[in-house]
C-alpha cells in the first residue's frame, strides 16, 4: 500500500463568522499528484496557507510524515521547511536579481553550499531562465516570475512540492510549459500537490482530484472514477471528413435509433437537449450515453461497423474537462441540495 | 532516507540562528542603494555644517570643541529620523502589503525574519550616523586639534540608542499599517511635527511643571544636551522678548516664551530604553496576530 506523507485531519479554519475551510479530510500518498480543484474563494488557498503555517487552523491538523516516519502534527515539527516547497499565489519577489533570490532561499532552506551554484544553474537552465540570472526580477514578465516562483519552491529539492495556482495569468504555451514542469516534477517521485480552479490543467496532470466547494472536500479520487458518480458520461466521436449538410440530418436519425440502448435518456437539459449533436467545430459527434463501460464499447462498435459507409472515425475518448465539469457541477449542486436540507 | 544526522544538521539550522545571518547579509545587499545614498547625504551635511559653512566670511568659529560639536549635531536628528523611517518602515508591512510574506514565512521561522531584518537595516542606519560623527569628529580635530571631547563619545552614544527608540517606534508602525509608503509618511508626520507640536501645546499650557519625557523628539534633544559642560541647569528656560504696536494681540507688550531644553541623563536614558521596550513588544504583539 502506498505510504501517506500528508494527511489533512478535520481541518477548519474560520475569518470571523466565515467558514473558509470546513472539516476538510483529505490525505496525500508519496509520489501522488493531487489536484485540489474549486472556483474563486472556494478555500484552495486558505488550506495551502494552512500547510505552508502561515495560517492556523482554528481546530482539525495536518499530519506530515517525517524522517522517523511517523505521521507527526505540522504545528511541532520544524522540518516541513526542507520537507515541502511552496508557491502561494502569484508569486512577489523582493527588488533583487533571480540569482541572489534564490541564493538566499536555498541557504534558508539549508541546501548544501558546495551544490548551490549547480543547482541554481540546473533550475534556471530547466526553466529557460539562464540567461536572466542576474537580472533584477522586476524586469521580469508576468510568466517569468512564475517559473521563478515554482523554482524557488524546488530549490530545497522537497519531497512535497505544493503549487498554488501555479498557472493563473499565464498564456497558453507557458502553461503547457508549467505542466511540462509538473510531468517532470512527477518523473523525479515527488509528491505534488496543485489548487487551482483551471479544471483543464488540473486534469491533464494529477492523479486524483479533490473537489472543493464552500470549503468543504465534495469528492475526491481520480478523474475516472469521479466520472462513475456523473448521471451521464459524454464522449467525443471524431470523424475524418466533415459529413456533407443533405447528409447530416439522415445520419444522426440513424444514429439516435441504433444507439438508443445506449444513449443517456434521462439527460439533463442543462448539458444538453438531445443525446447526440454533430459538432462542427470538433468536426464530430458529442455522444451523451448511459455511463457504463460496456455501452462505451458497443457504442465504438456501432459506430465502425454500421456506419462504415457513412464516415470514418479518427478519434473516440470521453473529454476529461468537459467531464471533471460536469462532475465538479452535479457534487456542487447535491451538495447545495443537501445544504438546503432538500433532496 | 535521509540519516539522523542530516536530520540533525536540518533541525540544528533551523533553531540555530543561521537563517538570522543569512537574513540580514540579504538586508544589507537589498538595501544597499538607500545605504549609499543616505550615507552620501551624511557625509554632504558633515562636511557642509563642520567645513563649508566655516569658509563663510563672518561666520564665527564656536569657541569650544564641545560648542562646534553641539552645533554640527543639530542636524542628527533629522538624519536619524529620516533615516529611521526610510530604513525600517518595511520592516513588517512590506511582506504583507508586497505579499512577499508568501514566498519567505514558509521557509524562515517570522520572528527570525524580521529579526535578520532589523539588524541589516540597523547596522546600516549605525554606519551612517557613525559616518556623521566620525567626519565632524575629524573637522573638529582640524580646528581645535586633539583630544577630541568625550563628551562626543558619549553623544554619540545616545544617538545610537535614540536610533534604536525611533527604529522601535517605525517596526511598530510596520507592525499594523497597511503599506510600506502610509508607513513612512505617519511616523514622519509623527515625528517630525507631531511630537514638535505636542510639546509646544503642553508647555504652553504646563510651563515648567510638565516635562514633555512622552515625547521622542524631546528626548533626543539628549544627543546635544549632553555635550553642554557644565550640563544645563535649570533644563527649563523661559525666553522674553517684548513687541510694540503690531501683533497677534493689538498694542505689543512683553512675550515670554518657555522651553525645556533636555532631559536628564538618567531619565533620558531610561525612558529611551523603556520606550524600546514598549514599542519592541506591541510590535510583536500586532504581528504575531497579523495574517497575511
Amino acid at each position: 500500500m502506498t505510504e501517506v506523507i500528508l494527511k489533512l485531519e478535520n481541518l477548519t479554519k474560520k475569518f470571523g463568522n466565515f467558514t473558509a475551510v470546513n472539516t476538510i479530510n483529505l490525505e496525500v500518498c508519496r509520489g501522488e499528484t493531487i489536484g485540489l480543484v474549486g472556483p474563486n474563494g472556494a478555500g484552495k488557498t486558505t488550506t495551502i496557507k494552512m500547510i505552508a503555517k502561515i495560517l492556523r487552523p482554528n481546530s482539525g491538523r495536518i499530519l506530515i510524515r517525517t524522517n522517523h516516519n511517523e505521521l507527526e502534527d505540522l504545528q511541532h515539527v520544524s522540518t516541513t521547511i526542507f520537507q515541502i516547497g511552496f508557491l502561494i499565489d502569484i508569486p512577489n519577489f523582493y527588488n533583487m536579481t533571480a540569482y541572489q533570490l534564490l541564493k538566499y532561499f536555498a541557504k534558508l532552506q539549508n541546501y548544501p553550499k558546495d551544490k548551490l551554484e549547480e543547482r541554481i544553474d540546473e533550475l534556471l537552465a530547466l526553466f529557460k531562465l539562464s540567461d536572466w540570472k542576474h537580472e533584477n526580477v522586476k524586469t521580469f514578465s508576468k510568466g517569468m516570475t512564475q517559473k521563478l516562483g515554482i523554482i524557488q519552491a524546488i530549490i530545497h529539492d522537497p519531497e512535497i512540492i505544493i503549487l498554488d495556482e501555479p498557472q493563473t495569468g499565464l498564456d497558453p504555451l507557458a502553461r503547457v510549459e508549467i505542466r511540462k514542469y509538473i510531468r517532470e516534477l512527477q518523473s523525479l517521485g515527488k509528491t505534488v500537490f496543485v489548487a487551482s480552479h483551471m479544471l483543464y490543467e488540473i486534469s491533464e496532470v494529477c492523479d486524483k482530484i479533490a473537489l472543493i466547494n464552500f470549503g468543504e472536500i465534495i469528492g475526491f479520487d481520480t478523474v475516472e472514477k469521479l466520472a462513475l458518480t456523473l448521471k451521464s458520461s459524454e464522449l467525443d466521436c471524431e470523424l475524418l471528413e466533415p459529413l456533407r449538410p443533405d447528409k447530416l440530418e439522415p445520419i444522426l436519425n440513424r444514429l439516435t435509433d441504433t444507439l438508443e440502448p445506449y444513449l443517456d435518456q434521462n439527460l439533463d437539459p442543462n448539458i444538453s437537449k438531445i443525446p447526440i449533436k454533430y459538432r462542427p467545430e470538433l468536426q464530430g459527434f458529442q455522444i451523451f450515453y448511459d455511463g457504463n463501460i460496456e455501452s462505451k464499447g458497443e457504442i465504438l462498435k456501432i459506430l465502425v461497423k454500421e456506419f462504415e459507409s457513412d464516415f470514418t472515425v479518427t478519434s473516440f475518448a470521453q473529454p476529461k474537462t468537459s467531464q471533471l465539469e460536469r462532475v465538479y457541477a452535479e457534487m456542487v449542486e447535491n451538495n447545495e441540495t443537501k445544504t438546503n436540507g432538500g433532496g | 532516507m535521509e540519516g539522523d544526522e542530516e536530520m540533525a544538521r536540518k533541525n540544528g539550522n533551523f533553531i540555530g540562528i543561521k537563517p538570522i545571518f543569512y537574513t540580514l547579509g540579504f538586508e544589507l545587499k537589498k538595501q544597499r542603494k538607500k545605504f549609499y545614498f543616505f550615507l552620501f547625504i551624511a557625509i554632504l551635511v558633515a562636511i557642509l555644517v563642520g567645513y563649508i559653512l566655516q569658509l563663510i566670511p563672518g561666520f564665527l568659529l564656536s569657541v569650544t570643541q564641545a560648542e562646534f560639536y553641539e552645533n554640527g549635531l543639530q542636524f542628527i536628528s533629522f538624519l536619524t529620523l529620516f533615516a529611521a523611517c526610510l530604513f525600517f518602515s518595511g520592516i513588517i508591512c512590506s511582506e504583507f502589503d508586497k505579499k512577499t510574506g508568501f514566498i519567505v514565512f514558509p521557509k524562515i521561522n517570522k520572528y527570525k525574519l524580521i529579526l535578520g531584518k532589523y539588524l541589516g537595516n540597523l547596522i546600516l542606519v549605525v554606519i551612517i550616523v557613525t559616518a556623521f560623527y566620525l567626519m565632524l569628529a575629524l573637522f573638529g580635530f582640524y580646528y581645535y586639534g586633539g583630544p577630541i571631547n568625550i563628551r562626543l563619545f558619549y553623544s554619540y552614544a545616545v544617538a545610537l540608542l535614540y536610533v534604536i527608540a525611533l527604529s522601535s517606534f517605525v517596526t511598530f508602525f510596520s507592525s499594523f499599517m497597511r503599506s510600506v509608503n502610509l508607513t513612512i509618511i505617519s511616523t514622519l508626520i509623527i515625528l517630525l511635527i507631531g511630537f514638535n507640536i505636542a510639546d509646544q501645546i503642553v508647555t504652553l499650557v504646563f510651563g515648567d511643571t510638565f516635562e514633555p519625557l512622552y515625547s521622542l523628539a524631546y528626548l533626543g534633544s539628549l544627543i546635544t544636551g549632553i555635550l553642554q559642560s557644565p550640563f544645563p541647569d535649570p533644563r527649563y528656560v523661559e525666553f522674553s522678548f517684548s513687541g510694540s504696536g503690531m501683533g497677534p494681540f493689538g498694542g505689543g507688550g512683553e512675550f515670554t516664551f518657555g522651553q525645556w531644553i533636555t532631559p536628564t541623563i538618567t531619565m533620558g536614558l531610561l525612558l529611551l530604553v523603556v520606550n524600546i521596550v514598549f514599542f519592541f513588544l506591541l510590535a510583536a504583539l500586532k504581528f504575531k496576530r497579523r495574517q497575511l
